[in-house]
Protein backbone atom coordinates (compact mmCIF):
# COMPACT_ATOMS: atom_id res chain seq x y z
CA UNK A 1 0.00 0.00 0.00
CA UNK A 2 1.76 3.23 -0.92
CA UNK A 3 1.59 6.16 0.55
CA UNK A 4 -0.91 9.29 -0.04
CA UNK A 5 0.50 12.94 -0.22
CA UNK A 6 -0.41 16.31 -0.36
CA UNK A 7 2.57 19.24 -1.48
CA UNK A 8 1.61 22.18 -0.13
CA UNK A 9 3.27 25.49 -1.99
CA UNK A 10 1.83 28.40 -4.00
CA UNK A 11 4.11 27.50 -6.93
CA UNK A 12 2.90 24.83 -9.15
CA UNK A 13 6.39 24.31 -10.56
CA UNK A 14 7.58 23.66 -6.64
CA UNK A 15 5.09 21.12 -6.28
CA UNK A 16 6.02 19.23 -9.75
CA UNK A 17 9.48 18.98 -8.47
CA UNK A 18 9.03 17.51 -5.60
CA UNK A 19 6.43 15.37 -7.08
CA UNK A 20 9.22 14.42 -9.52
CA UNK A 21 11.64 14.11 -6.42
CA UNK A 22 9.20 11.45 -4.95
CA UNK A 23 9.86 9.38 -8.01
CA UNK A 24 13.57 9.66 -8.01
CA UNK A 25 13.81 8.37 -4.06
CA UNK A 26 11.80 5.37 -5.27
CA UNK A 27 9.60 5.81 -2.90
CA UNK A 28 5.84 4.08 -3.17
CA UNK A 29 3.12 6.83 -3.88
CA UNK A 30 -0.29 5.74 -3.91
CA UNK A 31 -1.56 9.62 -4.29
CA UNK A 32 -0.26 12.83 -4.92
CA UNK A 33 -2.60 15.73 -3.98
CA UNK A 34 -1.64 19.24 -4.19
CA UNK A 35 -3.00 22.74 -2.52
CA UNK A 36 -1.61 25.95 -3.10
CA UNK A 37 -1.95 27.38 0.65
CA UNK A 38 -2.78 25.87 3.72
CA UNK A 39 -6.82 27.20 3.54
CA UNK A 40 -6.97 24.93 0.23
CA UNK A 41 -4.76 22.15 1.91
CA UNK A 42 -6.83 22.12 5.31
CA UNK A 43 -9.86 21.65 2.96
CA UNK A 44 -8.00 18.44 0.56
CA UNK A 45 -7.18 17.18 4.48
CA UNK A 46 -10.85 16.50 5.38
CA UNK A 47 -12.28 15.03 2.20
CA UNK A 48 -8.60 13.03 1.22
CA UNK A 49 -7.39 10.21 3.30
CA UNK A 50 -3.61 11.62 3.81
CA UNK A 51 -0.87 9.84 5.48
CA UNK A 52 2.05 12.90 5.16
CA UNK A 53 1.87 16.13 4.58
CA UNK A 54 4.75 18.44 3.18
CA UNK A 55 4.42 22.28 3.21
CA UNK A 56 6.01 25.49 2.28
CA UNK A 57 6.13 28.43 5.31
CA UNK A 58 5.11 31.64 3.10
CA UNK A 59 2.35 31.25 1.25
CA UNK A 60 -0.26 33.84 0.30
CA UNK A 61 -3.89 33.01 2.14
CA UNK A 62 -2.87 30.88 4.70
CA UNK A 63 0.87 30.04 5.09
CA UNK A 64 2.47 26.83 6.87
CA UNK A 65 2.40 27.12 10.24
CA UNK A 66 -0.98 28.64 10.88
CA UNK A 67 -1.93 25.48 8.43
CA UNK A 68 0.03 23.41 11.31
CA UNK A 69 -1.56 25.26 13.86
CA UNK A 70 -5.30 24.66 12.85
CA UNK A 71 -4.49 20.89 12.30
CA UNK A 72 -3.02 20.34 15.59
CA UNK A 73 -6.55 21.94 17.06
CA UNK A 74 -8.77 19.44 14.88
CA UNK A 75 -8.73 15.78 16.33
CA UNK A 76 -8.82 14.36 12.69
CA UNK A 77 -5.78 16.22 11.58
CA UNK A 78 -3.71 16.17 14.90
CA UNK A 79 -1.93 13.08 13.81
CA UNK A 80 -1.07 13.38 10.19
CA UNK A 81 2.81 14.16 9.94
CA UNK A 82 3.98 17.56 8.95
CA UNK A 83 6.94 18.30 6.70
CA UNK A 84 7.91 21.61 6.19
CA UNK A 85 9.67 22.38 2.59
CA UNK A 86 11.39 25.44 2.89
CA UNK A 87 14.73 27.69 1.69
CA UNK A 88 15.35 28.92 5.51
CA UNK A 89 18.53 27.71 7.29
CA UNK A 90 17.60 29.40 10.70
CA UNK A 91 17.86 26.47 13.17
CA UNK A 92 16.18 29.00 15.76
CA UNK A 93 13.75 28.53 13.53
CA UNK A 94 13.26 24.85 12.96
CA UNK A 95 13.44 24.24 16.74
CA UNK A 96 10.39 26.64 16.70
CA UNK A 97 8.86 24.81 14.34
CA UNK A 98 9.37 21.52 15.85
CA UNK A 99 8.22 22.65 19.04
CA UNK A 100 4.91 23.34 17.37
CA UNK A 101 4.65 19.54 16.34
CA UNK A 102 6.31 19.81 12.94
CA UNK A 103 7.34 16.00 12.12
CA UNK A 104 10.93 17.27 10.01
CA UNK A 105 11.96 19.95 7.74
CA UNK A 106 13.38 19.42 4.64
CA UNK A 107 15.94 22.62 3.50
CA UNK A 108 15.64 23.17 -0.14
CA UNK A 109 17.08 22.77 -2.43
CA UNK A 110 16.24 18.69 -1.35
CA UNK A 111 17.77 15.55 -3.10
CA UNK A 112 15.69 12.04 -3.52
CA UNK A 113 17.98 10.83 -0.85
CA UNK A 114 17.20 13.73 2.08
CA UNK A 115 13.61 13.39 1.21
CA UNK A 116 13.49 9.42 1.58
CA UNK A 117 15.78 9.79 4.86
CA UNK A 118 13.38 12.07 6.12
CA UNK A 119 9.96 9.94 4.99
CA UNK A 120 11.95 6.84 6.18
CA UNK A 121 11.94 8.57 9.95
CA UNK A 122 8.77 9.30 9.98
CA UNK A 123 6.98 6.44 8.40
CA UNK A 124 9.61 4.19 8.86
CA UNK A 125 11.54 2.24 5.93
CA UNK A 126 8.87 0.18 4.70
CA UNK A 127 7.92 1.87 1.89
CA UNK A 128 9.61 2.11 -1.42
CA UNK A 129 11.15 -0.35 -3.95
CA UNK B 1 31.50 43.49 3.26
CA UNK B 2 33.80 44.49 0.39
CA UNK B 3 31.82 43.78 -2.89
CA UNK B 4 34.89 41.59 -4.03
CA UNK B 5 33.72 39.26 -0.97
CA UNK B 6 30.56 39.38 -1.51
CA UNK B 7 30.85 38.97 -5.71
CA UNK B 8 32.98 35.38 -3.97
CA UNK B 9 29.99 34.57 -1.27
CA UNK B 10 27.65 34.82 -4.08
CA UNK B 11 29.26 32.93 -6.61
CA UNK B 12 29.76 30.18 -4.27
CA UNK B 13 26.30 29.86 -2.72
CA UNK B 14 24.55 30.57 -6.35
CA UNK B 15 26.88 27.62 -8.12
CA UNK B 16 25.65 25.01 -5.45
CA UNK B 17 22.58 26.06 -5.80
CA UNK B 18 22.11 25.70 -9.32
CA UNK B 19 23.71 22.48 -9.87
CA UNK B 20 21.30 20.61 -7.43
CA UNK B 21 18.57 22.58 -8.11
CA UNK B 22 19.06 22.56 -12.18
CA UNK B 23 21.91 20.37 -12.66
CA UNK B 24 23.44 23.45 -14.88
CA UNK B 25 26.78 24.50 -13.74
CA UNK B 26 28.22 28.34 -13.05
CA UNK B 27 32.03 29.85 -13.36
CA UNK B 28 32.84 33.61 -12.88
CA UNK B 29 32.82 35.45 -16.23
CA UNK B 30 35.77 37.22 -16.99
CA UNK B 31 34.73 40.71 -18.41
CA UNK B 32 36.18 40.26 -21.93
CA UNK B 33 33.77 37.33 -22.46
CA UNK B 34 30.65 39.18 -20.61
CA UNK B 35 28.05 41.10 -22.41
CA UNK B 36 27.40 44.24 -21.33
CA UNK B 37 24.03 44.46 -22.59
CA UNK B 38 20.84 42.34 -22.68
CA UNK B 39 18.19 42.82 -24.60
CA UNK B 40 15.55 40.85 -23.16
CA UNK B 41 16.45 40.16 -19.83
CA UNK B 42 14.12 39.36 -16.90
CA UNK B 43 14.80 40.53 -12.95
CA UNK B 44 13.93 38.52 -9.75
CA UNK B 45 13.92 40.17 -6.85
CA UNK B 46 13.30 39.31 -2.87
CA UNK B 47 13.86 41.50 0.06
CA UNK B 48 15.04 39.80 3.84
CA UNK B 49 14.81 41.72 7.23
CA UNK B 50 16.89 40.25 10.10
CA UNK B 51 19.71 41.09 11.69
CA UNK B 52 20.55 42.32 8.32
CA UNK B 53 18.10 43.60 5.75
CA UNK B 54 18.76 43.75 2.25
CA UNK B 55 17.88 42.80 -0.90
CA UNK B 56 19.03 40.00 -3.45
CA UNK B 57 18.45 40.15 -7.38
CA UNK B 58 18.60 37.42 -10.15
CA UNK B 59 18.72 38.34 -14.02
CA UNK B 60 18.93 36.18 -16.61
CA UNK B 61 18.28 36.15 -20.05
CA UNK B 62 14.71 35.46 -21.15
CA UNK B 63 15.98 32.82 -23.40
CA UNK B 64 17.61 31.11 -20.76
CA UNK B 65 14.36 30.64 -18.55
CA UNK B 66 12.92 27.19 -20.45
CA UNK B 67 16.14 25.64 -20.36
CA UNK B 68 16.22 26.61 -16.38
CA UNK B 69 12.55 25.12 -16.35
CA UNK B 70 13.15 21.96 -18.19
CA UNK B 71 16.28 21.10 -16.03
CA UNK B 72 14.28 21.51 -12.62
CA UNK B 73 11.02 20.19 -13.54
CA UNK B 74 13.36 17.23 -15.63
CA UNK B 75 11.22 17.82 -19.01
CA UNK B 76 12.84 18.35 -22.67
CA UNK B 77 12.84 22.42 -23.16
CA UNK B 78 9.46 22.01 -25.58
CA UNK B 79 7.48 20.38 -23.65
CA UNK B 80 4.40 22.06 -23.23
CA UNK B 81 4.52 22.04 -19.63
CA UNK B 82 7.29 24.83 -19.73
CA UNK B 83 5.27 27.88 -19.96
CA UNK B 84 6.17 31.39 -18.83
CA UNK B 85 4.54 31.17 -15.70
CA UNK B 86 6.18 28.09 -14.95
CA UNK B 87 9.51 29.48 -16.32
CA UNK B 88 8.83 32.44 -13.99
CA UNK B 89 8.65 30.22 -10.85
CA UNK B 90 11.63 28.38 -11.67
CA UNK B 91 13.40 31.27 -11.73
CA UNK B 92 11.59 32.82 -8.35
CA UNK B 93 12.54 29.58 -6.98
CA UNK B 94 16.14 29.68 -7.56
CA UNK B 95 16.32 33.08 -6.03
CA UNK B 96 14.55 32.53 -3.12
CA UNK B 97 16.95 28.98 -2.57
CA UNK B 98 20.11 31.39 -3.08
CA UNK B 99 18.82 33.85 -0.86
CA UNK B 100 18.13 31.48 2.42
CA UNK B 101 21.20 30.14 1.61
CA UNK B 102 23.24 33.51 1.33
CA UNK B 103 21.90 34.13 4.47
CA UNK B 104 22.99 31.43 6.17
CA UNK B 105 26.36 32.18 4.96
CA UNK B 106 26.33 35.56 5.85
CA UNK B 107 24.51 35.03 9.95
CA UNK B 108 24.98 31.75 10.40
CA UNK B 109 21.97 29.06 11.58
CA UNK B 110 21.10 30.91 14.67
CA UNK B 111 19.06 33.78 13.26
CA UNK B 112 15.58 33.96 11.72
CA UNK B 113 14.80 36.29 8.68
CA UNK B 114 11.72 37.11 7.36
CA UNK B 115 11.67 36.77 3.16
CA UNK B 116 9.45 38.50 0.94
CA UNK B 117 7.93 36.66 -2.09
CA UNK B 118 10.07 36.65 -4.93
CA UNK B 119 9.06 39.61 -7.61
CA UNK B 120 9.94 39.10 -11.22
CA UNK B 121 10.04 41.67 -13.81
CA UNK B 122 11.36 42.48 -17.58
CA UNK B 123 14.94 44.47 -17.30
CA UNK B 124 14.66 47.55 -19.20
CA UNK B 125 16.86 47.75 -21.89
CA UNK B 126 19.80 50.09 -20.15
CA UNK B 127 18.95 47.67 -16.77
CA UNK B 128 21.51 44.96 -17.49
CA UNK B 129 24.12 47.29 -17.61
CA UNK B 130 24.08 49.34 -14.74
CA UNK B 131 23.46 46.22 -12.65
CA UNK B 132 26.65 45.10 -14.26
CA UNK B 133 27.97 48.11 -13.19
CA UNK B 134 27.09 48.22 -9.75
CA UNK B 135 29.34 47.73 -7.04
CA UNK B 136 29.33 43.73 -5.77
CA UNK B 137 27.68 42.74 -8.64
CA UNK B 138 28.22 39.05 -10.16
CA UNK B 139 28.69 38.11 -13.36
CA UNK B 140 28.22 34.61 -13.93
CA UNK B 141 28.11 32.25 -16.54
CA UNK B 142 25.55 29.72 -16.07
CA UNK B 143 25.68 26.56 -18.96
CA UNK B 144 26.73 29.39 -21.36
CA UNK B 145 24.52 31.69 -20.28
CA UNK B 146 25.07 35.15 -18.62
CA UNK B 147 23.75 35.85 -15.35
CA UNK B 148 24.16 38.61 -12.95
CA UNK B 149 23.07 38.74 -9.15
CA UNK B 150 23.51 41.46 -6.81
CA UNK B 151 23.32 41.20 -3.50
CA UNK B 152 22.00 44.53 -1.55
CA UNK B 153 23.07 44.96 2.27
CA UNK B 154 21.14 48.01 4.00
CA UNK B 155 22.06 47.20 7.49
Amino acid sequence: MGLKVLLVDDSETVRAVMAKTFDLAGLDIEAVHHAANGKEALAVLRQESVDLVFTDINMPVMGGVEMLETMKQDSALANIPVVIVSTEGSATRVDQLKEKGVSAYVRKPFTPEGLREVIDSIIGDSNGS
Amino acid sequence: MDPESTKELLADVFSQVAERLAFMFSEPAEEDEFPDFCQQALMATMTFEGPTTGRLTLAVPHDMCPELTANVLGLDPDDDAITESASQDALKELLNITCGHVLTTLAGEEPIFNLSVPEIAPLPNDGWNKLYREAGTCPLLVDDNPVLIHLQLDS
